[in-house]
């Protein structure tokens, strides 16, 4: 074997132990498929399985902490979430199957920074801001600061997340449309995560550039625009912050063409809500 | 390190690697029903319940689970008698190669356990990460939806 595994129980503990080729477990159902297939190869293994707190969603009035710890099964669970934010219900459903969400986590799969990562979706929309911890005390930073590119975030070494607060947004009509190559277990091809009210649009994009995107330009001119709202121009707007690649799973054009028809599903689903959509 | 966990009721205390994988531990001391397919957290065969969830032990760690409970399939037999889960299974045809089996039959009695009285789409959605080459999942289907029945106390007719 050529990692140590360690298993601090405090945050003091789990501090001095984080150094340049150390990996923090959460769940593992990503770090320890990864280092199955041996893609990383750390030499300190911390778990967080017997570290105390961390645990815990927390109402804030305006806004809910998630804890590092909490697992995507929990969040289903928790009344406070799907009243809340609906669109985190949403996203979640659609993330792994029952025995990955019993696993893992919302912190995790946010710190794995994935263009794909279907939770960094609802977590931009609700403008999220991630509580980082180390031996210098605790610093605040925007989950679109966080993230800088696939797999990449701004955690120093030293560093770990220690929960994530977003907004409540249960007065704005959530939805969550993903593509895969199939409906369970499958990495995301392409989606769309919005909340719209009447006079503002938020909508981001995975699997279509090297982070999760927010089509800025696009969301602007829905407010702007009021009764002259055009959807051809919405959807020209929004196009521009995709940039899709060719991988195993798809193709740039395939990417390109199924986003173009979920921000149209989005905008239809919208006009239409309250009847049937489809 | 040393670790001990109870699997289906009985205590095992045993030597690890601090790095080893509940899957291949679960394998070494006899638990052969949970089966390593694509060591990638994709397939669901390697189900087993902790602390009655369903979780993956290809993607788990042994010394995770110090001081927890594992559930297998060799647990759910009583004596002869099979559980109703596994009993619908052979009666509905559910079962072809078998390979996914066990793992089904847990993440089933895991649904069960939660919602005695599941809807075609909650079985759906409960299965979603059991993969099954074989049968096109509505025999199973059907026969978590009949054990149900069982295990609620009513009759099969």
């Amino acid at each position: 074997m050529s990692f140590r595994v360690f298993m601090p129980t405090s945050e003091e503990e789990l501090q001095r132990l984080l150094s340049e080729r150390s990996c923090i477990l959460a769940g593992g159902t990503d770090l320890l498929v990864k280092m199955r297939l041996k893609r990383v190869h750390p030499d300190r293994v911390i778990s967080l399985r017997h570290l105390e707190g961390f645990d815990t969603i927390e109402d804030l009035g305006d806004s809910l902490r998630v804890g590092c710890k909490v697992t995507m099964s929990e969040l289903l669970n928790s009344d406070a979430i799907i009243k809340h934010s609906k669109i985190l219900e949403m996203a979640l459903r659609e993330i792994g199957s029952p025995q990955i969400r019993n696993r893992a986590t919302l912190v995790g799969n946010v710190v794995n920074a994935s263009p794909a990562g279907d939770s960094i979706v609802p977590m931009l929309l609700s403008n999220a801001s991630l509580s980082i911890g180390s031996a210098a005390g605790e610093r605040v930073e925007r989950i679109d600061d966080f993230i800088k590119g696939p797999g990449l975030t701004s955690l120093a070494n030293g560093e770990f997340v220690k929960s994530i607060t977003f907004e409540k947004t249960g007065d704005f009509f959530p939805q969550f449309h993903k593509v895969g190559q199939r409906n369970a277990m499958a990495i995301a091809v392409a989606s769309v995560g919005s909340l719209i009210s009447e006079s503002e649009i938020r909508m981001a994009f995975g699997s279509v550039a090297p982070v999760v995107v927010v089509p800025v330009e696009a969301c602007k001119y829905y407010s702007r625009s009021g009764e002259s709202f055009d959807e051809d121009r919405f959807v020209e707007l929004a196009m521009k912050s995709v940039t899709p690649i060719d991988d195993v799973r798809a193709s740039s054009w395939y990417r390109t063409t199924v986003i173009k028809n979920l921000i149209l599903r989005t905008l239809k689903v919208w006009r239409k809500r309250g009847y049937d959509a489809d | 390190m040393r670790i001990a966990f109870t699997v289906n009721g009985r205590l095992h205390g045993l030597e690890i690697e601090p790095g080893e994988y509940l899957l291949e531990v679960l394998r070494r001391i006899g638990y052969k029903s949970v089966r390593r397919s694509c060591g990638s957290a994709s397939c669901g065969t390697c189900t087993v319940l902790l602390n009655g969830k369903p979780i993956l032990s290809c993607s788990t760690f042994a010394a995770s689970v110090d001081g927890q409970n594992i559930e297998t399939v060799e647990g759910m037999a009583d004596g002869d008698k099979l559980h109703p889960i596994q009993e619908a299974i052979l009666e509905e045809g559910a079962a072809q190669c078998g390979y996914c089996i066990p793992a089904v039959v847990m993440t089933g009695e895991a649904l069960l356990r939660e919602n005695p009285d599941p809807t075609d789409e909650d079985i759906r959605l409960a299965l979603n990460g059991n993969l099954c080459r074989c049968t096109g999942y509505e025999a199973q289907n059907r026969a978590i939806k009949k054990a149900a029945g069982v295990m609620r106390g009513e009759t099969d007719e």
